[in-house]
């Protein structure tokens, strides 16, 4: 005969229990575990970009090398280290959490997110750096300069010097621009080119720069799907900083429940660790088919 | 007169091809199993079902937890029979998609919605299809738009035609008749139009067919036409010993160097690529000046320049039907024009000029 | 044994509040975070779209009794076989048995008060609500003529329809399956009961358990995807169009990664339910309940890597082909383990034939048809000719509709007294369920033979010698929309006509039936404490006492 325990007799409440709880043990393991199952899906929906990535990158290594050389390996650079750091006062922001020292978890808090905005305004300052020179994949939405007022590229700080001429175009549709296929070329010249990405580059026989554009092309538009899905995960992650700020100010986190800062903490490194990968796959390979600086 | 139908109902399409009896063996194999098992279950739960209704309400069934032995014993069986069932399967499937040597070669072209065909000897046709009996066929298919697929359930045979890229299907009819030819990947509005027949003739009859018909050129000699005049590919492709294109004389079938030091073999998809991608695989001791021919040339016209190149000697060609008579030049000029017909009109008479233009709107390419 | 009937004169004190009764604003409904509130939400909303999807199956039968397109044309008939692929896969058999049985269910098995996120529930079933209203907008607008498969280049680049807007509706609905997924496997991580162990759960908690990790795994794949297809439409990228170096056939290959295990989200819930039913309808414990248990968990996984079958005929290689083939075998052996020890558990027990014993034993005949016939579309050699034919309609059908909705039917009469409170007419009960099963064959059963005649897939005009077995498919389609339709009538008349229903109407072990019907909010008085096996009917059980028989057998005033 089933015997049993009666709710009536547990009267201490800890603050933070939610009533389909039992105690505070499991509602703490759950969310761990409900964080990394979302953490395991997260992998599989980036893991679909990364597929898509692996199966161009193989197919057209000399566009992806070329698009990925034009990147800005500073900013890129910068941003990582403000990641890495930024995950190191999150760890510090549970740490304080658990030992409940309030205003060392505030400011903990608070330096991440200036972190996090620190990333996001350089992404910003990348992403306007595109627009300006006209590669964002996305026919429109580039900046619209018409015929007769060709101009050279604003400069942004960092940004490559090699090619200035060739950034005086005149643009009316704001379509994605790209000439050099300098890169191409000395593959070519190499005779390291194959036979599919020759069938992607070449024109009457000839490497065209505008079929090698098309294949810049899908470069920019994986790195813009893969940054900019990346930069969603840290708006939310943003969000979710300044409610813990609020609760943590409130002096919500003790000793005996910190468990949304702990998994606040998780998502966080998470968008750390995908960017990680982004850093790499985006920013540096290819660098040493010396498109670099 | 499609299909001649004994039965009130019909069950079981007719068999027409060298594999149609291979494939319904193992349909039949598995039927046969899959009887058995499901037949025996069924009869088992049903025995069970009523013979251990219960006898009380609220009783209480045996206490059995399981057994190692029948677990162990209905996972392995099953298994083993999958396995056989596989590799009779995989034998077929096989046979079916490894097209053998000695074909003859028909061009297919799919579009939204019909089916062009070429034959290698000259004629074209628009959702009809005559092959020989007894006779080793490989389809050569490509598309214009989006994914098609050819099927002939008599010849229990499906291939998808898939745009940029060439797939292939054989088969080898063995009973003369008419046979459905579908459609069977949905390919938008029309899918379900997008069908015709197969209609297979004894050898002798499929010559008569053939030299009565002969009003259009041979893909040969389209392509011939075109090499020599329309596209002018003659002037740096024939010339002798100083021409500035690649060799083309004896070059199907055999190895081509190409810069760079890779090897490839001149296949149809080869030679098709070198036509719109000129670039890309550069013959040893040529200059890369070829230009692109790609949105210049339909794929008719390309798979009729294939068939000419085909036919200038090589190790591979020897399949193409060059016993075609020479035939009279063409009297409807230029097979490329531009307007289709309607996938489901039966005015395509046999050896009348499919492409005649005629008011057909273009299918929706809508871009929204 | 005793006296039933003098048990069943006495009336029995219950709590007079409970999940039903507390509350009936609006609000209250909206806003509950209450597990079983929720299933009940789901259980409208979701039986809505499957008679939605219903109208439309019966459209397509009607447009087939003819061999012209005449009722419908071309256009029109495309877009209604789209209409009922996408209602039916995402908006009804995806959601059907987990988020209605499986979120009503999984807490009252493991003796929980709720899931462990009743929050992110409410918000899956907004989220779920928020895509069928995006893909309600696609279709009023127009709607779309892809098949729900979508494939590219057509759906890129050819059609006109509303493509985007219903894939923006299957993206939303596919965030909603992935919290219900995630949701029950913490559930069943963190919150069983004290003795409820892994080895003693039901079998329709492993099931969902086995089903929520596709979930997880493989819904997020075929979001990304259909937001790549999005991108190629509205921005024109060329990951999916060959003409400037995209490749359709990477479409298929990411869309079936899901998509494939996404049938086995449809199908392993039923089979919980079956499992659940026949062991109970039985009063013996399952017959090898290991086995059952880990072939959930080996469809699971296995699922993931057969995907390919779907592509024996779309060019890849054929080694590729014969390896996928072979998987396609293999994970044949789980579902043909678990029939065996289904069939094995009728073996000396003590059947009843109640309404949903009807269903699972048409659900066991049914399925052994969609199983069996599976292995002729696994066979690469064989299914070069099914492929894309009515063989391939009729097999799925048989595995969603004689699979999945007969679980669906059956689960619900089940529990149907504890969700309600209320009994339904068992004589119509069976009735209908004999109706199904009749309806179902004639419809589906002559496709087999369509399909290897040839008759080809999303047809709305086929050649005239196969008209005859179309129609005997359209008439099983009206039988089998009686027997559908008759559910609605009795079920919805008994929640206002209907007796009130004892705990245990069956003096059934699980836990879901310790309680009373309806649960309270709470789900029960005080946390219980399991201390017998899954489908225990002995001693142990504790069924057996004067005690247990009154508690659970009388009916309340």
């Amino acid at each position: 005969m089933a015997t049993n325990v009666s709710a009536h007799e547990h009267h201490y409440h800890p603050p933070g229990l939610q009533h389909q709880f039992e105690d505070m043990g499991q509602q703490q393991e759950s969310a761990s575990i409900g964080m990394w199952m979302f953490l395991a899906q997260e992998i599989m929906f980036f893991g679909g970009l990364f597929t898509a990535y692996l199966v161009f990158r193989a197919k057209f290594p000399m566009a992806f090398a070329a698009g990925s050389n034009h990147l800005d390996i500073y900013w890129g650079t910068g941003n990582t280290v403000v990641l890495i750091v930024s995950s190191l006062t999150m760890a510090l922001a549970v740490h304080y959490a658990q030992l409940g020292k309030r205003m060392a978890q505030v400011l903990c808090i608070i330096l991440t997110m200036i972190l996090g905005a620190t990333f996001l305004g350089v992404k910003a300052v990348e992403y306007t750096a595109k627009y300006n020179e006209g590669i964002v994949p996305v026919t429109g939405l580039n900046r619209r300069t018409p015929a007769g007022e060709a101009q050279a590229p604003v400069e942004t700080a960092g940004e490559h010097k090699t090619g200035a001429t060739e950034h005086a175009y005149h643009n009316p549709k704001g379509e994605f621009q790209w000439t050099d296929a300098s890169l191409a070329k000395k593959a070519e010249d190499a005779g390291y080119l194959t036979s599919a990405e020759k069938a992607g580059y070449y024109a009457n026989g000839v490497l065209d720069a505008n079929k090698f554009r098309d294949k810049v092309r899908i470069f920019y538009w994986i790195y813009f799907a893969m940054t900019g899905l990346h930069a969603l995960h840290m708006i939310v992650g943003l969000g979710l900083m300044a409610w813990l700020l609020w609760k943590a100010w409130l002096g919500t986190y003790t000793a005996d429940y910190y468990s949304p800062v702990e998994m606040s903490g998780l998502y966080w490194h998470f968008v750390d660790i995908v960017w990680i990968f982004l850093f790499p796959l985006l920013y540096l390979l290819g660098r040493h088919f010396g498109g670099g600086h | 007169m499609i299909m001649q139908q004994n039965s009130w109902i019909p069950l079981f399409p007719e068999q027409a091809s060298s594999f149609a009896s291979e494939v319904d063996y193992l349909y039949f194999f598995i039927l046969a199993v899959t009887l058995f098992f499901g037949i025996g279950c069924a009869v088992v739960i049903f025995f069970f079902a009523v013979k251990y209704r219960e006898k009380e309400k609220f009783g209480r069934g045996a206490d059995i937890h399981g057994s190692m032995v029948l677990e162990v014993t209905w996972t392995i069986i099953p298994f083993v029979i999958s396995m056989i069932i596989f590799i009779f399967g995989a034998v077929v499937f096989y046979n079916l998609y490894r097209p053998p040597a000695d074909t003859m070669d028909i061009y297919v072209v799919g579009k939204q919605w019909m089916w062009k065909f070429q034959h290698g000897t000259g004629q074209r046709e628009i959702n009809e299809l005559h092959v020989p009996a007894g006779r080793r066929i490989k389809l050569v298919m490509t598309t214009e738009d989006v994914i098609h697929d050819v099927y002939i359930p008599a010849f229990r045979t499906k291939a998808d035609v898939v745009p940029g890229r060439y797939s292939t299907l054989w088969f080898e009819a063995t009973k003369p008749g008419k046979y459905h030819l579908y459609c069977a990947e949905y390919c938008g509005l029309n899918h379900s139009g997008m069908r015709g027949s197969v209609i297979v003739m004894p050898q002798n009859e499929f010559d008569n067919w053939l030299s009565g018909n002969t009003s259009g050129q041979t893909p040969v000699e389209a392509g011939r036409d075109l090499f020599e005049n329309k596209l002018g590919c003659a002037s740096c492709h024939a010339g002798g010993a100083n021409q500035r294109g690649a060799k083309l004389e004896g070059l199907f079938g055999t190895d081509v160097k190409l810069v760079g030091g890779q090897t490839v073999k001149a296949t149809d998809e080869y030679i098709r690529n070198s036509i719109i991608n000129p670039g890309a695989q550069v013959v040893e001791g040529y200059q890369p000046i070829m230009p692109t021919f790609k949105g210049q040339v339909t794929e008719e016209q390309l798979v009729s320049l294939v068939a000419y190149i085909k036919s200038l000697g090589g190790n591979g060609s020897a399949n193409m039907t060059s016993t075609a008579a020479p035939t009279a030049p063409a009297a409807t000029g230029s097979p490329t024009t531009g307007g289709t017909t309607p996938a489901n009109t039966a005015a395509n008479r046999q050896g009348s000029n499919p492409n005649a233009p005629k008011n057909q709107p273009e299918p929706a390419n809508s871009n929204r | 044994m005793q006296n039933i009937d003098a048990i069943n004169s006495e009336i029995i004190e219950r709590p007079a509040v409970n999940y039903l009764n507390n509350g009936y604003s609006l609000k209250s409904w909206l806003l509950t975070r209450d597990h079983k509130r929720i299933a009940m939400l789901y259980l409208a909303s979701v039986s809505f779209f499957f008679m939605l999807g219903g109208i439309f199956a019966g459209l397509i039968r009607l447009e087939l009794l003819t061999p012209q397109s005449d009722l419908l044309e071309s256009a029109s008939y495309n877009k209604v076989f789209t209409a009922h692929g996408v209602i039916m896969v995402f908006l009804f058999l995806i959601p059907a048995i987990p988020a209605t049985l499986g979120n009503f269910l999984i807490p009252l098995m493991i003796g929980a008060k709720d899931l462990a996120f009743p929050r992110i529930n409410l918000l899956s079933w907004y989220l779920y609500m928020s895509g069928a209203a995006v893909a309600a907008y696609a279709l009023l607008q127009g709607g779309v003529d892809t098949g729900w498969t979508f494939y590219a280049p057509y759906s890129t680049t050819f059609s006109n329809g509303y493509v985007v807007a219903t894939g923006l509706g299957a993206f939303i609905i596919g965030f909603s399956s992935i919290l219900t997924g995630l949701n029950f496997i913490v559930t069943v991580h963190t919150m069983r009961a004290p003795g409820m162990t892994w080895f003693r759960l039901p079998l329709f908690v492993w099931a969902h358990y086995a089903t929520s990790l596709i979930m997880i795994l493989g819904t997020p794949v075929v979001a990304i995807t259909i937001l790549l297809l999005a991108l190629e439409r509205l921005a024109k990228v060329g990951i999916f169009d060959p003409a400037i170096g995209g490749d359709p056939i990477l479409f298929q290959h990411l869309f079936w990664f899901y998509s494939h295990p996404a049938v086995y989200i449809m199908i392993l819930p039923s089979m919980g339910v079956i499992s659940e039913l026949i062991a109970n309808f039985s009063r013996k414990r399952i017959f090898g309940y290991e086995f059952v248990a880990f072939s959930s968990i080996a469809i699971a996984v296995i699922g993931f890597i057969v995907w390919g079958h779907h592509l024996f005929v779309s060019g890849q290689s054929i080694y590729a082909g014969l390896v996928f083939s072979f998987l396609t075998m293999v994970v044949a052996i789980p579902s043909a383990v678990k029939t065996f020890n289904w069939t094995a558990t009728l073996y000396k027990g003590s059947i009843s034939w109640d309404t949903p014993m009807l269903y699972a034993l048409g659900f066991l005949g049914l399925f052994l048809v969609g199983g069996l016939t599976g292995l002729f579309l696994g066979t690469a050699g064989l299914d070069i000719h099914l492929s894309d034919t009515y063989f391939i309609v009729a097999h799925f059908h048989y595995i969603m509709v004689g699979g999945t909705v007969m679980g669906y039917l059956g689960g619900i009469h089940f529990w149907w007294s504890k969700m309600t409170g209320r009994e339904y007419s068992e004589f119509w009960g069976k009735v209908s369920a004999m109706v199904v099963f009749i309806g179902f064959n004639l419809l589906f059963f002559p496709q087999f033979i369509l399909g290897y005649m040839g008759m080809p897939r999303r047809y709305a005009s086929y050649p005239e010698e196969l008209q005859v077995l179309n129609i005997f498919s359209t008439a099983g389609a009206s039988v089998l929309g009686v027997g559908f339709i008759m559910p609605v009538f009795y079920l919805v008349h008994s929640l206002f006509f209907g007796k009130k229903a004892a705990d245990n109407p069956w003096l059934l072990p699980g836990l879901e039936w310790r309680t009373a019907s309806p649960p309270i909010t709470e789900n029960f008085e005080s946390t219980p404490i399991v201390t017998w096996e899954a489908y225990e009917f002995g001693e142990e059980s504790g069924l057996h006492t004067e005690e247990a028989r009154r508690t659970t057998l009388a009916p309340t005033a």
